[in-house]
């Protein structure tokens, strides 16, 4: 069990920009971090800089106090679960879980315990005979566990374990990983693209981008305190709808306007600075509620046209256009480009923006609101979000 | 429905006509041994004699020069199979090194490897005579095992293998449960290779078992003849193929049953190391190593 340390750590690749730019993140002991990121964040080629399958450019990485840059990975003392399980095809399941053992020259008997062992905690007592191609996904996905585990490495290192399952499944998995890390209490990192993943699983959730660090954090501080806004549109399902906002004085206190709209502020007297300038405004689905059965009334109302209703049973999704404009940023492009939104890059290419802005609004089942309909939305004031549009940066008050 | 019929039946008579036209030279040699010299010319083709025409024809070949055909035999496993150990010890970590090594010079070394690959071995013979020259080879068996040891197609097979089929995270896998290069290599990328060193060891087997050109230049002493050459030692020693011997009262029992019976002999261990790579070979060893 150890702490790990990234340093100002660098990883390029002859030209072009470093996969990895300068980062800096401590990783405590028995901690559960997360790296999360679109693809092509760097948060693989941190990973890999750890096992020692990648080389530091620049910078150091520490496990425990030791400097690992220059070891082996078989001097490491790491486990690793790789993305396509990479289990030993020509080996029985017994004899792939056993290999790393094997290598360190353990003894037979004790060998024999360990895996047997390692086994009875992931289930996998049935297959130890059985060679890797005969296993259902999720069974190869537990031998690749069992191999890392059984080790007793100091830091465990997974490299989105789960994507190859289906969804059922994973969510299953997620539970149990986490279950077994915090049982056996070894420090753990976990790189993903998924951010749900991320939320459920890391005790703290580092967001990387284009090999830089956006935020580390425990998941609920990330979601509520997005430091940019990268950070807010990735953490979230669905996304924080932007908009662009207009912050004017009012009546003492501020108010943002959107298009036709405008929403009095009351406790923002932070944005003052801001006054006359245009933010990007950050709502969370869920600070949006119909009107008509919102309990509370503190006068923010937006009102649009409902364009598509999704109910989910629990709560229902609501699509409604206003008359304000969507916030567009480089971040969001990018956003935009890693879920595959081609309708959302075309619009961001386009140039002009229209002014019409969709957002979506999580209500209470309870909503009555069909496609058509001209809605009332009350919006929660005290969880708005406000970032400037110039630096991407968070804008808070005290 | 007429046209399918005629159109199978045109088929049918392209295959069979080619069937027989490649059949057939090996039918009669399977069958030339049953027969006596004379039998052979005056019989119908593909008719069968006896079995005593076989015992008959072997007492004969192998009492050729005091059984130097059990020798030529012995010689070419001897050569062959040498020179194959040492293109797999050689020539499989070669093309594993080729494959998963970032170092420089790495692509000169893979061009010259097609390079050679596609000379003609006999094109390399004389250069070849030459060096065994100067280093006096000239006339050991090393002259015959050492150039074939160096089988370029084998290490760009290996090479093929590795940089294709083999999957990048099971070598980084065994890299963080502990391996070193060498145990990565040994235990994992080795094992999984399995049908990769069947077919290389066949394809160089069957190259140096068939070798004819360079040991009948290297070699002088007809004690060390592999098959290849002494098959042509016995083609020389027969009256039908050389009227100057058989005739001066020397007693050489070599006709055309024994030649046949020779070859037939001298195909058979390229055929049986043929059925036992080919296992191997169609293994497709690393299906569920990595779900892709």
């Amino acid at each position: 069990m150890a702490s790990v340390t990234f340093e100002g750590v660098t990883k390029s690749y002859g030209e072009g920009p470093p996969a990895v730019d300068g980062l800096d993140l401590g990783i405590v002991d028995g901690e559960f971090m997360v790296l999360v990121g679109p693809s092509g964040c760097g948060k693989t080629t941190a990973l890999r800089m750890v096992a020692g399958l990648e080389d530091i450019t620049d910078g150091v990485v520490r496990i425990g106090d030791r400097v690992v840059n220059d070891l082996t990975p078989k001097r490491r003392d790491i486990a690793m679960v790789f993305q396509s399980y990479a289990l030993y095809p020509h080996l029985s399941v017994r004899d792939n879980i056993a290999f790393p053992l094997k290598i360190a020259k353990v003894p037979k008997d004790q060998i024999r315990t360990r895996v047997d062992d390692a086994a009875r905690i992931l289930d996998l007592e049935p297959y130890l005979k059985r060679k890797p191609r005969s296993l259902s996904g999720g069974q190869r996905q537990r031998v690749a566990m069992g191999r890392a585990i059984v080790r007793q490495p100091a830091v465990f290192l997974m490299d989105e374990p789960l994507s190859n399952l289906d969804a059922k499944l994973r969510v299953q998995m997620r539970a149990d990983i986490k279950k077994i890390q915090s049982n056996l209490g070894v420090t753990a990192i976990y790189v993903t693209h998924d951010q749900v993943e991320a939320m459920t699983m890391g005790d703290r959730v580092a967001v990387m981008r284009k090999g830089e660090l956006q935020q580390v954090a425990p998941p609920q501080e990330l979601y509520d305190r997005p430091v940019n806004l990268f950070v807010a549109g990735f953490i979230g399902s669905p996304a924080m709808n932007m908009l662009e906002a207009r912050v004017e004085r009012h009546a003492g206190g501020v108010a943002a306007v959107l298009g036709d709209a405008r929403l009095d502020l009351d406790d923002h007297a932070w944005l003052a600075p801001y006054e006359g300038r245009t933010v990007v405004l950050g709502i969370r689905p869920e600070d949006l509620e119909d009107a008509a059965i919102a309990g509370r009334d503190d006068g923010a109302r937006l009102r649009g046209q409902v364009e598509l209703r999704e109910a989910l049973g629990s709560e229902v999704l609501v699509h409604f256009t206003i008359a304000a404009r969507q916030a567009v940023t480089e971040d969001m492009r990018e956003l935009a480009e890693d879920v595959g939104d081609d309708r959302i890059v075309g619009q961001l290419a386009g140039g002009e923006q229209p002014a019409s802005a969709t957002l979506v609004g999580r209500f209470s089942p309870r909503t009555r609101v069909v496609e058509g309909d001209t809605v009332e939305v009350a919006v929660d004031q005290q969880a708005l979000h406000f970032f400037d549009p110039e630096t991407g940066l968070a804008i808070r008050g005290a | 429905m007429r046209i399918r019929v005629v159109g199978l039946g045109a088929r049918l008579v392209i295959l069979l006509t080619f069937a027989v036209f490649f059949v057939a030279p090996v039918l009669w040699l399977l069958l030339a041994p049953t027969k006596s010299d004379k039998a052979l010319i005056t019989n119908s083709p593909f008719s069968f004699g006896d079995f005593h025409h076989v015992a008959l024809a072997w007492k004969h070949l192998d009492a050729f020069s005091s059984h130097i055909f059990r020798r030529w035999i012995g010689n070419t496993l001897f050569y062959a199979l040498s020179a194959t150990a040492i293109t797999l010890v050689a020539g499989v970590p070669a093309g594993y090194g080729l494959a998963i090594g970032r170092f420089p010079g790495r692509r000169l070394v893979l061009s010259m490897t097609l390079v050679v690959m596609i000379v003609p071995a006999a094109a390399l013979v004389l250069p070849i005579f030459l060096e065994l020259n100067a280093v006096h080879l000239i006339g050991s068996s090393l002259s015959v095992i050492l150039p074939f040891s160096f089988f370029p197609f084998g290490v760009y097979l290996a090479y093929l293998y590795y940089a294709t089929a083999l999957p990048p995270s099971l070598l980084d896998a065994a890299r963080v449960d502990g391996c070193g290069e060498l145990q990565t290599f040994l235990r994992v990328a080795l094992p999984l290779a399995k049908p990769i060193v069947a077919l290389v060891f066949f394809f160089s087997f069957v190259a140096d078992w068939n070798n004819f050109f360079l040991p009948y230049v290297v070699l002088a002493d007809s004690n060390q003849y592999p098959i290849t050459v002494g098959l042509w030692d016995l083609l020389s020693a027969t009256p039908s193929f050389n009227p100057s011997v058989g005739g001066g009262g020397q007693s050489v029992n070599i006709f055309k049953p024994e030649l046949a019976l020779a070859t037939l002999i001298a195909v058979v261990p390229v055929a049986i190391v043929f059925l036992f790579s080919q296992r191997a070979l169609v293994r497709g060893l690393v299906g569920g190593a990595v779900k892709e």
